[in-house]
């Protein structure tokens, strides 16, 4: 398996806190070529700080990155051709209308008018935003103007592609869209690297996780390499009647309306369910989701703030 | 990049911001001249006229510095309200030819403010070989310490508010304080050292001696073209090692 992105002991300190916690923490990971890598976290968990340092945007305090091989610190315009990105909070220039945006992003590429054109028909009619492609911008929706940012990088010729938080504010039938051109590019053996809050959308598209924390991985792999490192693989919703305490030795156990929620291991699973109908009591039981991971690495949930602890933390200094 | 992309990339940038905000919305050709148009407004209404072609040849000079101004607006709102210039930085597309194309898309943004002034030159009987090549020269020179300047500032602002802090600042030290609507002659000796150091004060000089406005020698000539490149080529360099292409 060949690499796209490596990070070896990567550290990012911005300039203006020399002495806050840093952005970025010794953060170490790989990136296959040809798939799409996600890249999970709190606001504030670094997320952002990696992408920019590997789309050349911003430079590293220490460790090194390298992008197809090439290192981000003294090899930018090796890298620079081979990517493209879908910043942050991003907006498309607002007296455009969709079709410029794409098209004169392409030429702005370097690409000739005819493979420009053509790509710019093929994107917009994938993401459904053949019907917008004469609008203003500035009469664009936010999810459309998103939808517009990532159908710019989606139909350039890059073979690394950064999406920070790109379905952010989309709608759920425009989020799949911009989901099957993202596995169509994956199809197409480009690397993507997805940052995003949406969990779902992670384990939908990605092939390989991170859940970054602090500026740290705190587990990487497959999503099923993570289900199986975590503590509790399984979780056992029980809706009535059930004395707590009989659960309480078989895993961690949450009081939810009308019953209980509890995560266990797959032999404890399976006793609880047994009790459980022999009690008459009823009960769904499955893997734990990428939240419930999210939840028991982190300790907290993943829409909470990272950025606003980190402030509480320097000021507590 | 070829350089075959590389012009590709700046006639990009030209019809992207120079050619399209026009044609969404023209009455920023309008807003392009009203400051110049109101120096020579007030100049002419001031001296009775008698300094109505300092105000000529003063609003061309502050068109083209008005180049640079509203690069830095510019390029502060795509930096950070847009992330444009992120967009830009992970793409083949090098710092250079960034400026290059934008700067040269804020100049054909001005070019119908120009015209007007071109006209006004042509009417007030200016137009000579010698006054076109030499007016030509320095107004190409401005622009480009201009824009120069505009893209080093721009690359440290932290939100596009501090542009509307730093612009009239700009203007008063490039245009209202050097003799750009006047004769130098008319400051007090102290300003005139003072304005030494700004480079419109040289380019208003040589405008002004191209036109009969002021005596210039040759030799005054000659170190006004030197003074003036100089301050050019020193804002170049700094552009190059200061301004921010990738953040630190």
């Amino acid at each position: 398996m060949s690499v796209a992105i490596r990070a070896q002991h990567l550290r990012k300190v911005y300039p203006k806190s020399p002495v806050g916690p840093a952005a970025i923490d010794d953060l170490s990971l790989e990136i296959p070529t040809g798939r799409v890598y996600g890249l999970i976290g709190r606001n504030g968990a670094g997320k952002t700080t990696f992408v920019r340092i590997a789309a050349t945007q911003l430079e590293p305090t220490s460790g090194t990155v390298t992008v197809l091989g090439f290192n981000v610190q003294g090899e930018e315009r090796e890298i620079r051709p081979r990517i493209a990105c879908v910043p942050q909070e991003s907006r498309p220039l607002y007296f455009l209308n969709v079709e410029e945006v794409v098209y004169l992003y392409l030429k702005l590429r370097g690409l000739d008018s005819t493979d420009a054109h053509r790509r710019t028909r093929d994107v917009l009619e994938e993401l459904s935003l053949t019907e917008y492609r004469r609008r203003s911008v500035a009469r664009l929706s936010g999810g459309l103007r998103r939808r517009a940012m990532c159908a710019m990088v989606l139909a350039s010729d890059a073979d690394v592609l950064f999406l920070d938080e790109p379905t952010t504010g989309l709608d759920p039938i425009a989020r799949r869209e911009v989901w099957e051109a993202i596995r169509r590019a994956s199809r197409e053996q480009r690397t993507i690297l997805l940052t995003t809050h949406y969990l779902d959308e992670a384990e939908a598209l990605s092939t390989r996780l991170a859940l970054v924390e602090r500026g740290r991985v705190m587990l990487e792999g497959t999503p099923a390499d993570l289900r199986a490192r975590v503590r509790y693989p399984y979780r056992v919703v029980i809706q009535g009647s059930y004395p707590r305490e009989e659960l309480e030795p078989l895993g961690r156990v949450s009081a939810i309306e009308g019953g209980y929620l509890v995560f266990a291991r797959e032999a404890e699973a399976r006793e609880i369910a047994r009790r459980a109908l022999e009690r008459g009591v009823r009960l769904s039981m499955g893997p734990v989701s990428l939240e419930d991971i999210f939840l028991d690495v982190v300790g907290r949930s993943i829409e909470s703030d990272g950025s606003s602890e980190e402030e509480e933390a320097e000021t507590e200094a | 990049m070829s350089q075959r992309n590389r012009l590709r990339s700046i006639l990009t940038l030209v019809w992207l911001n120079g050619i399209v905000p026009i044609r969404d919305q023209p009455l920023y050709i309008l807003n392009l001249l009203a400051s110049p148009l109101s120096f020579l407004f007030f100049i002419g209404i001031v001296s009775r006229g008698a300094l109505i072609a300092y105000g000529i040849t003063g609003g061309m000079v502050l068109t083209m510095l008005s180049v640079g101004t509203g690069l830095q607006s510019d390029l502060t709102h795509y930096r950070v309200d847009l992330k444009f210039q992120d967009t830009v930085v992970a793409s083949p597309v090098e710092a250079p030819v960034y400026v290059g194309g934008m700067a040269l898309s804020e100049f054909v943004y001005s070019l119908p403010g120009l015209a007007v002034f071109v006209l006004l030159f042509v009417l007030a009987r200016f137009a000579t070989l010698e006054s076109i090549v030499v007016l030509a020269g320095v107004l190409v020179l401005v622009w480009a310490f201009a824009c120069a300047l505009a893209f080093t500032l721009a690359t440290y602002f932290r939100d596009v508010r501090e542009t509307f802090l730093f612009s009239p600042l700009i203007s008063l030290a490039l245009t209202v304080l050097p003799p750009v609507y006047y004769p130098i002659s008319s400051l007090p000796a102290w300003a005139q050292v003072a304005a030494r150091f700004s480079p419109t004060t040289y380019a208003a000089a040589l405008v002004q001696g191209s036109v009969g406005l002021a005596p210039l020698s040759a030799a005054n000539a000659g170190i006004d073209w030197g003074v003036l490149i100089a301050f050019t080529v020193a804002l170049f360099l700094i552009a190059a090692l200061k301004a921010r292409w990738k953040e630190p």
